[in-house]
């Protein structure tokens, strides 16, 4: 292979002006950097703002200003800014060597991956595929199957009937210590609350759930959805660059946030993030609150109405409170391709092993803090200051429990919910006002610890501070609705 | 990005660098496992690459760490991510840099690969999702585009491993010296 026969930094050239100031500039740098002094040159006529500190800081104000001479006087032969020059000769060298190397089938190949893809992308098509990726893909599969199939089996079944009677008993055997047994399988034990949410209740929806990302994610869907509301997210001050931060929070809204570092704008940035801390379920979520009202469909529909709702009113709010103008939107479309087998599993399992190492610790660490507050008191102390929040909302005492638990995780105090569902203690409505106010909460510390991270802790605490009345409001206003309409669910 | 001896020191004595970039989504973070082994979580649509990650590998029997850049359109940094990137070619001295792009889009990749040249980078350019390009019937003659540039092009597909072991090699005489370019520049 033939390699550096000539000097290869001169590869683009650019019109007489720019390469004889380049040639001047090159002449005054005299220090060494990494980049070849033909580039740095280059940067500083496209006033690169981090190489001009740079140079200034090196070579001193005097060279700086015989430099910034240079940069003036080039200038003076364009009407643009050299920046555009300099940009549009390159892209148009790159393009005719392009051109010369690639040979372009006489037919543009449009294969039925592509067709596939334009298909999603028109609304007219897009939006009814999209409902149908939803029913079939999310509902179906992730709420009936894993929500309710699989937890069933493993629930009721595996954990209900043989593992924790099992263990309940050997425990009462082998430890005769009241508060010890509490701990281990009482109400909300290790056992009987913490491994059980975690292994029957979570592990399935969420791995059904990671399963169909991985499948949609591997055939290249993502980006064909990212047109399709491209023009939507415009209204809302995001571009649909924006969609990637978005579908990654239905799987996690923490990792999610740490994405939104893709956004061109602070202001973007701010807004996602905003919006991915209020009105995204996450998978685990997500996944227990299908399963929760697969059972109400009516309830399910009102649940997705008022979070597409809340996230599109917010959405607008925000970009109209926080001024600025939207930016440009450029994203590769793949083409859709076949799933392949082993990336799905492979991702699937990374998920799902990266959730599961997360939560499993903190549902047990929950359940023994939860042992500790009982014990002093400070848990019935803390059921006590929700029980009237609950009760405003329309709810029964009981449901403060899962608000509480809901404080710390979404998919905890869902998970919560799940449970008294089970048990028949709250009807239609109250289910659907619960669930609408966890979705609407903070999804989890470590989505709060992010927000610090990326946005600065007064964001992150103003975000916060929105957030918790804001869903209260939503879950009272919409249960004082509901039972003035008279709707049974 | 500060050019500090310290820095000069670090390049001399730490193990040899080799730095991959591109666009967003055109297989860097593939790439990165195939040299390296590591598992991050790779996706297939743009701008999931947000962390840098870094580790060790062997090629040709010389150790060397592998850094994966986020996504860059140009050396002109407008996103975040560019910057990141960008800070990190200036920063870590690189004794190669790959330069990953879509054979698909070859028209809008080779901007980049032109200012990477500018640059003086010692650049490898890998023309990844070869497959798909043939696929489309498109067809791009690598050693035309190898001689016009001036740098080793090399065809892969990354996802089946097509053309790994031929860019390990170049890679390896890099690192060894035979094809060095490294600072300083040789002007």
């Amino acid at each position: 292979m033939s390699v550096n026969t000539f000097p290869v930094d001169k590869v683009a050239t650019y019109p007489p002006p720019i390469e004889e100031a380049v040639e001047a500039i090159e002449a005054l740098l005299s220090e060494e950097y990494t980049l070849s002094r033909r580039a740095v040159a280059l940067l500083l006529l496209q006033h690169d703002e981090e190489i001009e500190g740079m140079v200034r800081r090196r070579e001193g104000e005097e060279r700086f200003a015989a430099i910034a001479e240079h940069i003036r006087k080039a200038q003076e032969h364009y009407r643009e800014p050299l920046s555009m020059v300099i940009l549009a000769h390159r892209q148009k060298q790159a393009q005719a060597i392009a051109q010369e190397v690639v040979r372009y089938p006489l037919k543009t190949g449009s294969g039925l991956a592509e067709w596939i893809g334009r298909v999603c992308m028109q609304p007219l098509t897009g939006i009814p595929i999209l409902l149908l990726v939803l029913y079939y893909g999310l509902y179906q599969f992730v709420g009936v199957f894993g929500g309710g199939t699989l937890v069933d089996l493993l629930e009721n079944r595996l954990f209900g009937e043989v593992i924790n009677p099992f263990i309940t008993h050997w425990v009462k055997v082998i430890i005769p210590f009241a508060p010890v047994q509490e701990l281990l399988i009482g109400e909300y034990g290790i056992f009987t609350l913490g491994i059980t949410y975690a292994v029957a209740l979570i592990l399935p929806i969420v791995g059904t759930f990671f399963l169909m990302f991985s499948i949609l994610e591997d055939s290249g869907y993502f980006p064909s959805l990212a047109m399709l509301i491209d023009r939507l997210f415009k209204k809302i001050g995001l571009n649909g660059r924006a969609v990637i931060p978005m579908v990654l929070g239905f799987g996690c809204d923490t990792m999610a946030t740490m994405v939104t570092r893709i956004l061109e704008t602070p202001r973007e940035r701010l807004i996602a993030t905003f919006l991915l801390a209020l009105a995204i379920p996450c998978s685990a979520q997500l996944g227990v609150i299908m399963a929760l009202l697969a059972s109400h469909p009516g309830a399910l529909l009102i649940w997705a109405t008022t979070l597409v709702g809340v996230f599109l009113f917010i959405g607008w709010l925000t970009a109209k409170v926080l001024p600025g103008t939207p930016a440009t939107f450029h994203i590769e479309i793949p083409p859709m391709r076949m799933p392949i087998l082993s990336n799905v599993l492979t991702k699937t399992y990374a998920r799902m092993h990266w959730y599961f190492r997360e939560v499993f610790p903190l549902f047990i660490l929950a359940s023994a803090m939860i042992w500790v507050g009982q014990m002093t008191g400070l848990f019935d102390l803390a059921l006590r200051a929700l029980t009237p929040v609950v009760r405003l909302m329309g709810l029964p005492d009981e449901a403060a429990s899962a608000f509480l638990f809901g404080f710390f995780r979404r998919d905890y105090g869902a998970a919560g919910l799940y449970r008294l569902q089970e048990h028949g203690v709250l009807d239609g409505r109250q289910l659907l006002v619960t669930a609408v106010t966890l979705t609407l909460f903070l999804p989890c510390i470590a989505q709060f610890l992010m927000m610090k991270k990326e946005r600065g802790l007064k964001t992150a605490l103003a975000i916060s501070a929105i957030i918790f009345p804001f869903a209260i409001t939503v879950g009272t206003v919409m249960s004082l609705i509901l039972q003035l309409l008279g709707v049974q669910l | 990005m500060s050019h500090t001896p310290s820095d000069d020191a670090r390049a001399q004595t730490a193990h040899a660098r080799v730095v991959l970039v591109g666009n967003p989504n055109v297989g860097k973070s593939v790439l990165f496992n195939r040299l390296t082994g590591r598992y991050v979580v790779v996706s297939n649509y743009p701008g999931t690459t947000v962390e840098v990650a870094r580790g060790q590998a062997r090629i040709g029997g010389i150790t060397c760490e592998v850094i994966d850049t986020p996504g860059m359109y140009s050396l002109s940094p407008i996103t975040e991510e560019e910057r990141v990137a960008r800070a990190l070619l200036l920063r870590e001295q690189p004794n190669v840099v790959i330069h990953v792009v879509d054979a698909k889009n070859l028209n809008r990749m080779l901007s980049l690969t032109l200012q990477l040249l500018e640059a003086n980078l010692p650049v490898i350019l890998l023309l990844n999702m070869m497959d798909e390009a043939e696929r489309l019937h498109l067809h791009i003659d690598h050693h035309a585009l190898a001689k016009r540039l001036g740098i080793p092009v090399i065809p892969a597909s990354l996802i089946s491993g097509r053309g790994v072991e031929e860019l390990k090699n170049i890679v390896s005489e890099y690192l060894s010296g035979r094809q060095s370019r490294n600072l300083p520049p040789a002007d």
